[in-house]
Order: structure tokens, then sequence, then C-alpha cells
């Protein structure tokens, strides 16, 4: 019996859903299945854009054994331009509830580096899981993203935020230092202590869009190259990936004298048990000079406190926006947000990524976190 | 079967899933070897690549079900059965 990887097509649909009740039956995690659709919801293939995703399966005899996405898009290298890659997402592997076929992840690893060499992975919760330590094992490079986070209710944040409250002690600490404000001081004063009192600049403006002006355009080609490298981000591309029927992510524009000097993303992420009930607001994506982070990023900031958030998080890799970060009284912690290049990818980037514009945009995590 | 082979092919089985020499036969699998899982499965698979030199293909790794498998393969790409 032969494994053969091909493109997932109508008469797979049941097959994959089958796939997907044996991983559920096995209790490996609800979210844990594969797409039962062949035409993806997200990013859907069309005949004029070089932004979409498409699906792939592991077929044995009729029946799927694993299944992998690819997203195709277009990165910017300072030096060369525009070029095509693709991030490998949401692989499934029956390998994980079956040993028998523990062979499919690196098969389809290797049927997605054939169809793209030039490929990443993003995300992946840590460099400690399965993913991750199968990249490194084919020796694509991992760099954490870092990880910001502002803290907007002190004393919500302490009583829901369960990824801190894993043991009695630590629900005991963190409940004591809500009820008698300890907790309150200690995170505005590390948060206070970060920010660089700015008066934003009278003559910059924010304000919410339906949709990104052509503007951005011009703003696109004018801060492109001050990035090592960054995903494209022109008015097509925000065009698809912000479409105006997307209301539940917020759109803003942040001018200067009425020219536009930068744009951010923003939106609430899905619940989730890590967080607890906590509102919890991202800074999405984002782009300007890296001269005008500062106000982008106090926008940003601004606009989802308004929208009543809990908690602010980002990831963001280049040096100037972790810098707006900080100085907007955002702290950090360690980061599971890992960028991977594949070796042919990682061969054309110069630098590290500190020197490119990487966000929670990039990779498949826009449907599944917003 | 090229005994030499097979002890080094068992040799680096051995190592990439941190299992004794003596505890592994050429019927040892993923379903008997705790720590053969994916990725131990891709670092095993190319572990033989760069000793033997050779380009194992989705094909061949997939058809690697055991370490017999393995060894079968190995002795065909190198022609060391011969």
């Amino acid at each position: 019996m032969s494994i053969v990887i091909q493109p997932y097509e109508r008469h797979h649909e049941d097959a994959v859903r089958a796939f997907n009740a044996r991983l559920r039956a096995a209790g490996i995690g609800p979210d844990l299945v594969f797409y039962e659709q062949t035409h993806p919801e997200w990013l859907e293939p069309t005949c004029n854009s070089p932004l979409y995703n498409q699906y792939f399966v592991a077929v044995e005899n009729g029946d799927v054994r694993g299944a992998y996405a690819l997203k195709y898009e277009r990165f910017h290298l300072r030096e060369s331009g525009d070029y095509r890659v693709a991030c490998y997402h949401h692989p499934l592997s029956e390998g994980i509830i079956d040993r028998r076929y523990s062979s499919v992840g690196g098969l389809m690893l290797r049927d997605a580096l054939a169809r793209e060499p030039m490929l990443y992975a993003l995300g992946m919760g840590g460099d400690d899981r399965p993913l991750p330590k199968m990249l490194k094992v084919i020796g694509w490079p991992l760099a954490s993203i870092p990880f910001y986070f502002h803290v907007v209710r002190p004393f919500r944040f302490l009583r829901e935020m369960n990824v801190l409250r894993q043991s009695p002690l630590r629900c005991l600490l963190m409940d004591f230092s809500a009820f008698t404000g300890m907790g309150w001081l200690a995170i505005s004063a590390l948060q206070t202590a970060k920010r660089i009192t700015t008066r934003i600049d009278k003559t910059i403006e924010s304000a919410t869009v339906d949709e990104f002006p052509a503007s951005v355009e011009a703003l696109w080609h004018s801060a492109k190259n001050e990035y090592a490298m960054t995903s494209v981000r022109d008015y097509d591309t925000l065009a698809r990936l912000y479409p105006g029927e997307a209301k539940h992510l917020t759109r803003l524009c942040i001018t200067r004298n009425a020219s536009l000097i930068g744009w951010a993303v923003v939106g609430e992420r899905r619940p989730s048990r890590k967080f607890g009930a906590l509102r919890v607001g991202s800074i999405v994506d984002c782009w300007a000079r890296p001269d005008d982070t500062l106000p982008v990023i106090h926008a940003a900031k601004e606009c989802l406190i308004q929208q009543d958030m809990d908690l602010i998080v980002t990831n963001q890799s280049h040096t100037s926006w972790c810098e707006a970060l900080s100085h907007s009284g955002f702290l950090t912690t360690a980061s599971s947000f890992v960028f991977a290049p594949s070796r042919q990818h990682s061969a054309t980037l110069k630098g590290d990524v500190s020197q490119f514009h990487i966000t929670r945009a990039n990779g498949d995590g826009l449907p599944r976190n917003f | 079967m090229n005994p030499e082979l097979s002890r080094h092919v068992m040799a680096i089985a051995s190592d990439i899933f941190n299992v004794p020499l003596a505890a592994l036969s050429l019927t040892s699998s993923p379903e008997t070897v705790e720590r053969w899982d994916s990725v131990q499965h891709l670092s095993f698979v190319l572990a033989l690549e760069e000793a033997f030199h050779i380009e194992v293909s989705p094909e061949n790794i997939e058809q690697i079900r055991n370490l017999g498998d393995a060894v079968t393969l190995v002795q065909a790409k190198t022609g060391a059965g011969r």
C-alpha cells in the first residue's frame, strides 16, 4: 500500500471527514482536524491573485492519512524585490494516533518542498512542538518572534489569566495581588517605567476606515525597502486580507498633516482557555516607515482600549516596532510564535528576524484566531 | 542481507531512537519503539542519507515500516547486498 499526496478535491471530502473522526476519537484536541471543504473559505484561489490557499491530502487506497495546506503569497526582499513563497500550515498526520503512519509527516513536508522550495512555517506554539522539531531536523532555522502585551485592567488580568494560574499557590498569590491592589500597582509600575512620555504630535491623526484607501499603495512602496524582508502589503494584498466585509477587524489609518504615514489592523481574539474570561485585543498587522512606528502603535493601543479590551497582545519582529511597543508601555515575555524558513528560503534572507517585518497577520492565524 | 550494513543501520537507529542496540531487531518498528515518532522517523531517514550517501525518495520514506525495510532500502540504494 503506498501513500500518494495530491491536491484536495471534492471526492476526498468523505475520507477527510473520516480522518477527522479518527483524530477526534483519539482525543488529541477538538481543533486538530482538517478542513472538511475542498475550497478554502479564506483566500480561495482566484485567477488573478498571488495570495491564496491550497489544500493537499495524503491518500492510501482511498483513505486520507494526512493533510496539509499551503498559503501562497509574495514577500519582498530589500536586495532583490518581490518573490513567491508559501506558508506550510495545518499539517495533520494519522501518525499522531497510529504509529504505523509515522512516515506521513515527513512525506508531506517533502511533498510541500517539492511543490514550492521557498517555504516558511510560522506560529507552531513554540519550538518544542513536533512540527518545529521536524523542521529543525531537516535544517530549517527557527527564530522566535517577540511577544508583547499590555494589561489594561490589572484586576481582571490577575483573576482570569489562566496560563498564570497553573497551581493552587499561584492562584492564591494572584488573587491576593488582585484584591489588595498590589498586583495593579506592580503591573502599572512596570508598564509606566517602560513608557516614554511622548506627546503624540498634534499633526498626527488616526481614523477608522471600512476599507483601506488607495494611498496605502504609495506607503507600501515608500517603506518596503526599510525592511530587509517583509510580506507584500500593497493595496491589492490589503484588500484581499482585510476586505470591507471582515467586520470583526478594525482598520486604522494614521496621518500626519493629512498624509498617510501608517496603518494598523486590530481585533479581538477568539476566546481561549488560556485567557479565561479576559477580552484580549491584538495588534494583528501594521505598516509604516521605521521612524513612524510609535504613532501607529499608539493609535492601535488606544483603539483597543476604547473597544474595552482587558489585555492587548501582539507579536512583532522588527526592532522599530518592538521599540515602539516598549515605549508605549508594553511588556515582553517568552514567545511561542516561531518563524522557520525552509533552507532554500533561508539562503536568500539577509539578516535576522529583527530586520524583518513579521506580524500575527503572517502565517495562517487570521481566521483561526480572530 | 549484508550483515555489516545491517549492523550499521541498527547502530544509526539506536542513536536516533535512543534505544540500546541489543533492544533492536529487524522487526523493530514505530509500533514497538517508543521514540519512533514522525520527527524521529524523519531524523532516521536523514541520518541514513548522510551515512550512506544516498537519496531517499518520498516513496522510499513511506516504505520504511521497520528496521528490516530500512536495511533493504539501503542495500538497494548502495548495491551493498550484491
